[in-house]
């Protein structure tokens, strides 16, 4: 390598079949890491619907209140910490509210009157849908 | 140091770029071909999963599908019209039933629907009872947003004694009459059931090979999720969480009757939307009862109405309303939170709740 170093002229033609395997190692073992690590699809999120349509999606690794525009007016979803959970709904029952605290991927909570529905994605969806 | 920066990183990058391309061009091969759509239709959620086929051909299917259900939901409400001035053709009928025994003409449709559930509801012993609207309405359930009602006794008793049954409805060529003016229908507990059943064989006809159906908590599977079978949660009564988990095989379906879907507090008392029609109340001894059904022509039907008589009886009689019913995978939790389980959907299933993970409180119950 040292002489590498100080060779004017050093090109690939100095670079063994080692080196070779030693640099398209790591720049594949890299890319994984880029794409596990870096990437948030692994990261807990959680996924809001309004109506028909995925409203948002927001990382739970934050603290903050989200104010969401139902049909029938304002929720607010607050997130803390890898937890989130409704806190104002204008509907009449406010099963939502009462829900509490979202936690592990796949959990859900509803609110059918505002048409707004908050679910936890993880890793991996323990189940593709829920029966109650 | 005159290092030839152009020549080799350029050749690395080169190769660096081919790697990355070919590991996200593996990952979009990979993506899986399942299209998902949530809609609220019914005054519920509807979830329609499809696999394998394109996008456009799953979204035409899952907006055919919705709008079947909206088409049945106008048809069938039990208390708001179809459209101004325009009452549901339900409502048409139970404005035909107060008023004497004068047949009208109900579409085919409905019919076969009515000759289907009182059949059921022979078969429950009356238990699953829709002639009950009346009922219901007093409670304050025929609406979508209700809350506490000052309990009326005197008025429930006497609906009860006015015992509206299905076999006081008389059907016959597209006609109908009831023999009793207190009969009031209301398909709650049917027509989310027969909305599945409609959505699967619509499916099937266009050969879409795999499809997970979802209507307010009701689902029905065809075919797999790619090389696995559809997997499904079965919600906690008391947690915002699913108890267990189970495959769902194509052809099967899953339904849960539970008191915390529509309710309301009352001195500190759970009143929910299923009532005793012996008694006229709500059922305060269970907290939810879940029944799988094999598969079958009226797989959905039978998974929405079936979990109501089993609700419904007492603890002692639940496994053999089960029975009567002819099901055999069912699990009941008693407003204590006990859990009961047949063997057969006992086997079936994986517990995801920490509590019955230890084992602390899950009963099994064996079938009569």
């Amino acid at each position: 390598m040292l002489s590498l170093l100080h060779s004017p002229k050093p090109t690939f033609r100095h670079l063994l079949i080692g080196d070779w395997f030693t640099i398209i190692s790591c720049a594949i073992i890299i890319v994984f890491l880029f794409q596990t690590l870096w990437s948030h699809e692994h990261a807990a999120k959680v996924q809001i619907r309004i109506g028909d349509k995925i409203y948002a999606a927001y990382d739970l690794n934050q603290q903050r209140d989200i104010i969401l525009h139902g049909p029938i007016g304002d929720a607010v979803i607050h997130i803390e910490q890898g937890k989130v959970r409704f806190v104002k709904s204008p509907c009449h029952n406010q099963y939502c509210v009462h829900q509490g605290w979202l936690v592990h991927s796949g959990q859900v909570a509803i609110c059918l009157p505002n048409q707004i529905s908050l679910e936890l994605i993880g890793k991996q969806k323990p189940y593709d849908s829920l029966n109650y | 140091m005159a290092i030839s920066m152009h020549k080799w990183p350029l050749r690395l990058l080169v190769i660096i770029a081919i790697i990355v391309v070919g590991v996200f061009g593996m990952r979009t091969l990979k993506q899986e071909p399942l299209y998902h759509s949530q809609s609220y239709v019914f005054g519920t959620l509807v979830d329609i999963s499809i696999y394998g086929e394109t996008e456009d051909r799953a979204k035409f299917f899952a907006n055919k599908i919705l709008q079947d259900f909206q088409n049945l939901h106008n048809q069938l409400h039990a208390w708001k019209p179809a459209s101004n001035n325009q009452p549901s053709e339900l409502g048409v009928l139970n404005a035909a039933f107060a008023n004497g025994k004068k047949p009208i003409e109900i579409s085919p449709q409905l019919a076969n629907m009515l000759t289907d559930a009182t059949a059921l509801s022979v078969r429950s012993q009356g238990l699953f009872n829709p002639a009950i609207g009346h009922l219901i309405g007093t409670w304050g359930f025929q609406r979508d947003e209700f809350s506490a009602i000052n309990i009326d006794d005197t008025k429930i008793k006497a609906l009860v004694k006015a015992n509206p049954r299905m076999t006081d409805i008389v059907i016959k060529d597209n006609t109908a009459y009831s023999n009793n003016p207190e009969v009031k229908l209301d398909l709650g507990g049917y027509a989310k059931g027969y909305a599945l059943d409609i959505a699967a064989t619509y499916l099937r006809e266009q050969k879409v090979k795999n499809a997970l159906i979802n209507i307010g908590g009701n689902i029905i599977a065809i075919g797999k999720h790619g090389d696995m079978p559809w997997r499904v949660g079965i919600q906690h009564p008391r947690k915002p969480a699913a108890i267990a988990t189970l495959d769902l095989a194509d052809g099967w379906a899953i339904g849960t009757s539970g008191d915390y879907q529509r309710y309301f507090m009352l001195d500190s008392k759970r009143y929910c939307h299923i009532i005793d029609p012996r008694d006229g109340y709500p059922v305060q001894h269970t907290q939810a009862v879940t029944v799988l059904i094999p598969p079958q022509k009226n797989a959905g039907v039978l998974s929405d109405v079936a979990s109501k008589p089993i609700f419904i009886a007492a603890a002692q009689d639940k496994a053999k309303t089960a029975a009567m019913l002819g099901i055999q995978y069912f699990m009941m939790i008693d407003a204590h939170s006990n859990i009961f389980v047949s063997k057969a959907l006992m086997d079936k299933l994986d517990w995801l709740d920490p509590e019955v993970k230890n084992n602390s409180h899950v009963k099994l119950v064996t079938l009569p």
